[in-house]
């Protein structure tokens, strides 16, 4: 399946996409998504996906060549490479360090791709004994870990859920057909759509914040040769390529930990594993190996609950969920079973994109430089002009448009005033199963709410969530000053 | 960890679950055995309410503040002409169709936001419009309003 011509292009699309969109700081995979999105509804599902998929793990290629070159991350999962990527590219070693993330990248999105394909089913088959509480208390953990882990502060975290649960409600109810905040507004009839939630939360949002802040993008001068990292750079980082692509895989498959945490792990168990911890931060090429290998097995991991149990693990996979609801395909433990062409089709365009980017990344990197020269000033009015036409070829409606420009200045004072919208776009895709699921438990269980508590599996899912909201509460009390 | 705006943004929020809850009620909670249309959102807002009220009490206490947390406006000149742009071209969009529309969006921005020359802008602009209408409209079919242009 994925060795047609058709699907080959359409993965050949996605990963080189996907390290553009890694290149370029400002704009990063949940934005990148959305935006292609639009121009996937004319092809058949499988090969959309397959592209959106290279797209993601294709930023993770990507976002190291700018922290190595200009120490700037094209997106956050690549913070870490910059404090030993970009001293080694100062001392004239951006080559191997450029070579050793992408050998590192690749190595870990082939090793998390088989742990993506072994897992996946199993899960898959497993979540086929779940019932309706079952569901529901799944999506309440999976909320309450995105809520946890993404946020500074949990209060503000559980808000932007409890936003994305209200806008989620927005549209005909599904079982009485009654309207509920649709103002007589024809576009909001078939419920608020994630597409323009996430360009105008993601995209938009993160030009309005870079308008006026000065981007210095001086790329450090220096000739880019002998890619390939000699027998030594080889010895250092052969065992943290396997330890950052298995804890990258493992962290990934945990909702809410995302693809920025496992680098940070992975970088501190180099660090502590090293036998000169003291020369961290001055060029090691562990600091490099680790953690580029880390952020792309998470970004498979992220995949596992997605494709097997239909619970995005963070926004990015979220808007892939809504993506398959788009195409008319059901999320859940069935997806795999009734469409097995599309599970197996996107791991072989996985093992396939993998080797792509290896191929494809490291002649390309004079000409991603050179793109990272394009100043702001040109890049900003075409990423917003993209936002706009996305949003309107959706439905051919303006109203789309609009909600995407809402969206947008609210992303906007959000990131100003520190909150978090993974939280909100979570609970927004989530939100229609998350209701449906209660209402069809109560319904069954006459009105109590005794099955969330007495089925084992229910109530481990909420007892965890529980111990997740009652973490921080230990925390504060353990930091509050005695006083006497 | 919490900073003096936030008194204000839990105070927004609180008014607006307020609002959620009341209309809410309005479309039904239903009973536990068969849960109404307002069900769900009524209670995502109590939760939602509850909370940024302990978002509005929290900030009063000095022990739970951020010292250095004060949101920066110098740009927001600037951002308020980029939000003006995007929903002046939605309005536009329409009525006069995609090419001047984008084209009169990207000469704004260059122009009026970026403060570039006029020869510039009105180039670049007409060749972003131009460019972007054959990637969409004749390569990606992507049904842009002709507006003006229709014949």
């Amino acid at each position: 399946m994925a060795l047609t011509w058709k699907n080959l292009a359409f993965a050949f699309a996605g990963v080189l996409l996907g390290t553009l969109v890694g290149v370029l700081p400002g704009i990063g995979p949940a934005a990148g998504i959305s935006l292609l999105l639009p121009s996937t509804f004319h092809a058949d599902p499988i090969s959309s996906m397959i592209m959106l998929c290279g797209l993601y793990y294709g930023t993770m290629y990507g976002g190291s060549t700018t922290s190595i070159l200009v120490n700037i991350p094209g997106e956050a999962a690549s913070i870490v490479t910059c404090f030993d990527g970009y001293q080694m590219a100062r001392q004239g070693r951006a080559g191997p360090a450029l070579g050793i993330a992408a050998f590192g990248s690749f190595i870990a999105g082939t090793i998390s791709v088989v742990g993506l394909m072994f897992l996946a089913p199993t899960l898959a088959s497993f979540a086929l004994k779940f019932g309706s509480p079952e569901y529901f208390s799944l999506m309440v953990m999976s909320m309450t870990l995105v809520t946890y882990l993404s946020q500074r502060s949990v209060i503000k975290g559980i808000m932007m859920a409890s936003l994305g649960l209200v806008l989620s409600t927005v549209g005909l109810d599904p079982v009485t057909a009654e309207l509920r905040f649709t103002y007589d507004t024809l576009v909001l009839r078939d419920g608020l759509g994630i597409v323009p939630v996430v360009m105008g939360l993601f995209g938009v949002s993160e030009v309005l914040l870079n308008v006026g802040v000065r981007i210095d993008r001086e790329v450090f001068k220096t000739t880019i040769k002998g890619l390939f990292p000699n027998r030594q750079d080889w010895k250092d980082s052969s065992m943290p390529i396997v330890r950052g692509s298995f804890l990258g895989f493992i962290l990934g498959i945990i909702p809410g930990i995302g693809i920025i945490i496992p680098t940070f792990m992975s970088y501190g168990l180099e660090k502590r594993l090293s036998k000169h911890p003291e020369q961290f931060g001055t060029g090691r090429i562990e600091g490099v190996a680790g953690p580029e290998s880390s952020n792309n097995a998470a970004a498979t991991g992220n995949l596992v609950p997605m494709l097997s149990l239909g619970i995005p693990a963070n926004a990015i996979t979220a808007i892939l969920l809504g993506a398959l609801t788009i195409y008319g395909l059901q999320p859940g433990p069935l997806l795999i079973r009734e469409h097995p062409d599309l599970f197996w089709g996107v791991i072989a365009s996985m093992y396939i994109g993998n080797a792509m980017l290896l191929v494809l990344n490291l002649p390309l990197i004079p000409l991603w430089v050179q793109i990272l020269r394009v100043p702001y000033m040109i890049l900003y009015p075409l990423i917003l002009l993209f936002c706009l036409i996305g949003a309107y070829s959706l439905n051919n409606n303006v109203g789309d448009v609009i909600i995407m420009g809402i969206f947008g200045v609210v992303g906007f004072l959000m990131k100003k005033f520190q909150f978090e919208p993974a939280p909100l776009v979570l609970a927004l895709v989530l939100g229609p199963m998350l209701e449906d699921n209660l209402r069809q438990s109560l319904l069954i269980s006459g009105g109590s709410f005794a099955p969330f508590f007495t089925r084992p599996l229910s109530a481990f899912f909420l007892i965890i969530s529980l111990a997740i909201l009652l973490v921080p509460l230990f925390k504060l009390r353990s930091s509050t000053p005695r006083s006497r | 960890m919490m900073s003096k705006a936030d008194r204000w943004t839990g105070l927004f929020f609180a008014l607006f679950s307020t609002y959620i809850c009341v209309a809410s009620l309005r479309l039904g909670l239903g009973t536990f055995h068969r849960p109404g249309p307002g069900f769900l959102s009524f209670y995502a807002g109590i939760i939602l309410g509850f909370l940024s009220l302990a978002l509005v009490s929290l900030g009063f206490f000095r022990f739970f503040r951020h010292p250095e947390e004060r949101a920066s406006w110098q740009s927001w000149g600037r951002i308020l002409l980029v939000v003006l742009a995007i929903f002046v071209f939605t309005l536009l969009l329409e009525k006069l169709g995609f090419l001047p529309s984008t084209f009169l969006f990207i000469w704004f921005l260059l122009r009026v936001v970026e403060r570039r020359g006029w020869g510039f802008s009105v180039g670049v602009a007409l060749l972003v419009a131009l460019a972007s209408y054959v990637v969409f409209d004749v390569l990606l079919k992507a049904q842009l309003p002709a507006g003006l242009l229709e014949r």
